[in-house]
């Protein structure tokens, strides 16, 4: 149905032929007849465009028609002609064995898996699962497989790892957008027998060691071994085949090894899981090098983007089985990774969780935040990040260990209140919980979904923020002669109060600096996106100094014994080199916005005119959301234009936020000499100071006027500090 | 569900046909004869797949907001867009924008698309948005000069699964100094404001 309105219907009857009556027998209730002539005739009274619908159906709604044998719709249109597994087996596609002759066998077992490997990376980048892992026909009649002890063992554990690996995805739910990914609808995904898929694998590989000892022993002892069968039928070649399926197999048993432990509850075998990694790193480097021999005895020509490490295509494999199974959407176009970039892929996947691994139980809320920001630098794909949530958030509970109302009452450093059952039932600090939460899984996202969802969130903690100051405003306003530490609920509500309004500034400032990493500011927007980061930035230093105050405060009306003092001064010392960062953000951003409008300004660079709206109205669309937030309150474009409309180069310069940023930056370098990650952040921010502070003072000098001189932004020293550069055209 | 192949992209490797702008015709859609020369035009160019139905619904409805562009009695380019209430706001959508290739770099897309946004304003739409590839430079730096600015990226948009940028035009309220007025209940806390 296509092309012309109705008229394909007319094609039923086409030649006037009417069609045999006779071969649809009528029913109890039905009697068949040939309704083409009625057709045509209902056709040629149509004219050129007219359409025939019913109320109930609208021209929005025809829309998700799909057009059959269309091939950028149908997903059915292209086969390689089986209509059914059974068809492809019947017909010799996928052998058992893989070959009568034992050494192509081996050989073409191991293309299988490789293909495979291949298959479950592009699955995990976003690929259905039908179309990858399980076009694998062998994968979809394992039972088939049985007599094939190599092949058998590793279908089996790779279709356990899928399943294990698809209810962590489908248990965290970080894959908002990625939803293909668990959708295993209609597969033969769960079997009897995959539970004992480790020790199948164990039996194989314990096999394979044997024969590798024995084709590497001296002919005398060889005799002993007599009795064992080589793997295949050359002798040259044993050894390599020996190890090229040892390392396949036993990457195979720690990946899934990592995969259980992960699991565990409260992070328990995070420490079990990361041996497990390291072991797989080094198996996937054997493999890596078993590349070599496989090519060596291949057939044929190996190309770079082949699926396998011989190079030659395996067999077994077969894409349009299932594509009746895919998703109701118009097939994607699949194009399978190569094995080295499969390779590559569980190489970062693998590095991804040994980050995760690292995760010390027992944290500040405020650390695991800088965790998982970090974490995220790395742009970790989903099978790594939907893990570090299932660590994260087990329960209710953080890491399974703690209640939130417990991780915020640390946070507040009230630890008097961690058992306290007001303070729980407290219901701010019921919903603050649960805000935690939302914040924890929304960081685990990937980052266009995360900035999306964080712009909303900001929202809610705005909300409760102002709820709470209205009620330690309701409750606490006449109070004036009241000592805080004789009113601990005052002290409670006021804390808590300083501490949703510096969440809400740190989402904020994720919000903003977010936008560079996805790319969706143009350099004539980077002025007013670094003015409202500084601003973000110095609301939010000051919650965190009105915090560290008031947990002082406390701390000393307290009168804490002598043996943690040591303990406090590390601490303050990590909350005052955060206070430093976070004003050297200022600096940057501050001078970076003022360096921009200065620019915008003398050099009339970075400006911008469009035929349908203006600088304001643009201003508004990329700050909507922070401004219906009231975060912070009472800012607008006007106060925007009004800090920047008379920037001047030499102004800007006689200002120095560069080297302000710079004088920072040299004291903290001693405070973060034991954390490689800030290290590495300061250094980079170093970068970005020096540089701009260079090339302000250079166009500074040259002045605004000559026109040869051409200034650009890059982005080569941190990720959303951007660095000037000059040069003359 | 929009793609734009179109902007200044192209035109290196095709071969690129010398013509003055002058000789380019810009119509309105016009009937179902310009049917077909849309569908091809799109169906070619872009990766999106499109069944009639869809074109149908966008020409059929907002027909005075798809465009075409003639060169010597050929179509070298289109754009179709609708509008619609959204969130209580009347909002444009541009879901098509094609120029071949060789007629690329010639300022002919901006002017299909400028057309429709014109009309867009003028029928009180507050906004206009559309979708377009991270990957497609010409449509993004074409939409970026229009005043566009990219407020969302959403991940692995199309069937080929790449990245999409939704890409939105505010057009400025008819009267700011009005809507700019402080609020007077906290008036002594507000910036300065233009008058």
């Amino acid at each position: 149905m296509a092309n012309h309105g109705g008229g394909a219907a007319g094609e039923v009857g086409s030649g006037g032929r009417p069609l045999p009556l006779s071969s649809i027998p009528a029913g109890d209730h039905t009697v068949w007849a040939d309704a083409s002539p009625f057709i045509e005739a209902a056709c040629n009274d149509l004219q050129d465009g007219e359409l025939v619908h019913g109320e109930n159906f609208s021209l929005f709604a025809a829309m998700s028609a799909l057009e059959i044998m269309d091939p950028k719709m149908d997903s059915g249109v292209e086969n390689s002609g089986y209509c059914s597994v059974e068809e492809a087996i019947e017909n010799g596609a996928a052998p058992i064995p893989l070959s009568l002759d034992r050494t192509i066998d081996v050989q073409r077992t191991i293309d299988v898996m490789d293909h495979l490997l291949a298959c479950e990376a592009t699955w995990h980048k976003g690929h259905s699962l039908a179309q990858t892992v399980f076009s694998c026909i062998y994968l979809l009649r394992i039972e088939r497989t049985s007599s094939h002890a190599l092949l058998h063992s590793y279908c089996r554990i790779t279709r356990a790892t899928c399943n294990a690996i698809i209810s962590a995805v489908a248990d965290a739910r970080t894959h908002e957008e990625e939803d293909l990914f668990t959708m295993a609808y209609g597969l033969p995904l769960k079997g009897e027998g995959d539970e004992k898929c480790l020790s199948i694998l164990n039996s194989v590989e314990e096999t394979i060691s044997r024969q590798l000892r024995a084709c590497k022993a001296p002919s005398s002892k060889k005799k002993a071994l007599e009795d064992l069968e080589s793997l295949q039928t050359n002798p040259d070649l044993e050894e390599g085949y020996c190890r090229a399926f040892l390392c396949r197999l036993r990457f195979r048993k720690h990946f899934y090894h990592v995969l259980m432990c992960l699991r565990k509850p409260q992070g328990r075998g995070l420490e079990l899981a990361r041996k497990h990694v390291a072991s797989c790193l080094s198996e996937l480097a054997s493999m890596y090098k078993s590349l070599e021999f496989l090519r060596s005895v291949s057939y044929g020509s190996a190309q770079e983007d082949s699926t396998t490490a011989s190079g030659c295509r395996p067999v077994g494999f077969d894409v349009s089985l299932n594509s009746k199974l895919s998703a109701p959407t118009p097939p994607r176009a699949i194009r399978l990774l190569s094995w080295k970039k499969a390779v590559g892929y569980f190489e970062k996947l693998l590095h991804d969780l040994n980050v995760l691994c690292a995760f010390t139980l027992d944290p500040m809320l405020e650390d695991t935040l800088r965790f998982v920001v970090q974490f995220q630098k790395s742009q970790p794909d989903l099978v790594a990040r939907a893990h570090l949530q299932l660590l994260l958030v087990q329960d209710g509970k953080l890491c399974g260990r703690d209640f939130f109302c417990d991780v915020i009452s640390k946070a507040l450093a009230l630890p008097e209140l961690a058992k306290d059952q007001e303070f729980q039932k407290n219901e701010f600090v019921v919903q603050l919980g649960q805000l935690v939460i939302n914040l924890l899984k929304i960081l685990c996202t990937n980052s266009a979904w995360q900035r999306r969802k964080l712009g909303k969130i900001l929202q809610d903690w705005s909300v409760i923020s102002m709820q709470l100051e209205l009620a330690f405003k309701r409750e606490f306003g006449e109070m004036l002669n009241v000592s805080i530490d004789e009113n601990i609920c005052m002290k409670v509500s006021k804390h808590l109060l300083i501490w949703a309004q510096e969440q809400t500034y740190w989402i904020a400032s994720r919000f903003l600096t977010l936008g560079f990493e996805l790319e969706l500011y143009s350099p004539t927007d980077y002025c007013m996106v670094y003015w409202y980061m500084y601003v973000v930035f110095v609301k939010l230093l000051e919650k965190m100094q009105m915090r560290i105050a008031a947990s002082s405060d406390n701390s000393r009306r307290k009168g804490k014994k002598k043996r943690d003092h040591t303990k406090d001064s590390g601490r303050d010392a990590g909350v005052s080199s955060s206070c430093l960062l976070l004003q050297c953000y200022i600096f940057l951003s501050e001078g970076l916005a003022m360096m921009l409008a200065a620019l915008c300004n003398d050099c009339k660079v970075f400006q911008m005119t469009s035929p349908f709206n203006g600088e304001e109205e643009r201003f508004v669309q990329h700050f909507e959301l922070l401004q219906k937030a009231q975060v912070p309150e009472h800012i607008s474009y006007y106060l925007f234009k009004d800090s920047t409309l008379h920037a001047r180069l030499f102004n800007v310069a006689k200002h120095n936020y560069f080297r302000e940023a710079q004088r920072i930056i040299a004291s903290l370098k001693g405070s973060f000499s034991g954390e490689p990650d800030k290290l590495l952040e300061v250094r980079q921010l170093e970068q970005v100071a020096e540089h701009n502070r260079i090339a302000l003072n250079v166009v500074n000098q040259v002045g605004g006027q000559d026109s040869s001189l051409k200034v650009s932004l890059e982005f080569t020293h941190h990720p959303y500090f951007a660095v000037a550069v000059v040069k003359r055209s | 569900m929009a793609a734009q192949g179109a902007g200044d992209g192209g035109g290196r490797e095709e071969p690129v046909v010398v013509f003055s702008p002058s000789e380019i015709e810009y119509v309105s859609y016009g009937g179902e004869h310009h049917l077909p020369l849309i569908m091809g035009l799109v169906d070619d160019e872009l990766s999106e797949p499109y069944s009639i139905f869809t074109y149908r619904y966008f020409v059929y409805l907002w027909p005075n907001l798809t465009f075409l562009a003639f060169h010597k009695g050929k179509c070298v380019g289109t754009v179709v867009c609708k509008m619609g209430e959204h969130r209580n706001t009347l909002r444009g959508y541009i879901a098509m924008l094609v120029v071949i290739k060789p007629y690329r770099g010639r300022g002919i897309a901006t002017e299909l698309v400028t057309r429709s946004i014109r009309m867009m304003m003028e029928s009180g739409c507050e906004e206009v948005t559309l979708e377009a590839e991270v990957t497609n430079k010409g449509a993004l730096a074409l939409y970026g000069r229009l005043g566009f600015i990219r407020a969302k990226r959403l991940f692995r948009y199309y069937l080929n699964g790449v990245d999409a940028f939704r890409l939105k035009l505010l057009f400025p309220r008819p009267n700011p100094t009005f809507l700019a007025m402080p609020d007077k209940n906290d008036s002594q806390n507000q910036p300065d404001h233009h008058p």
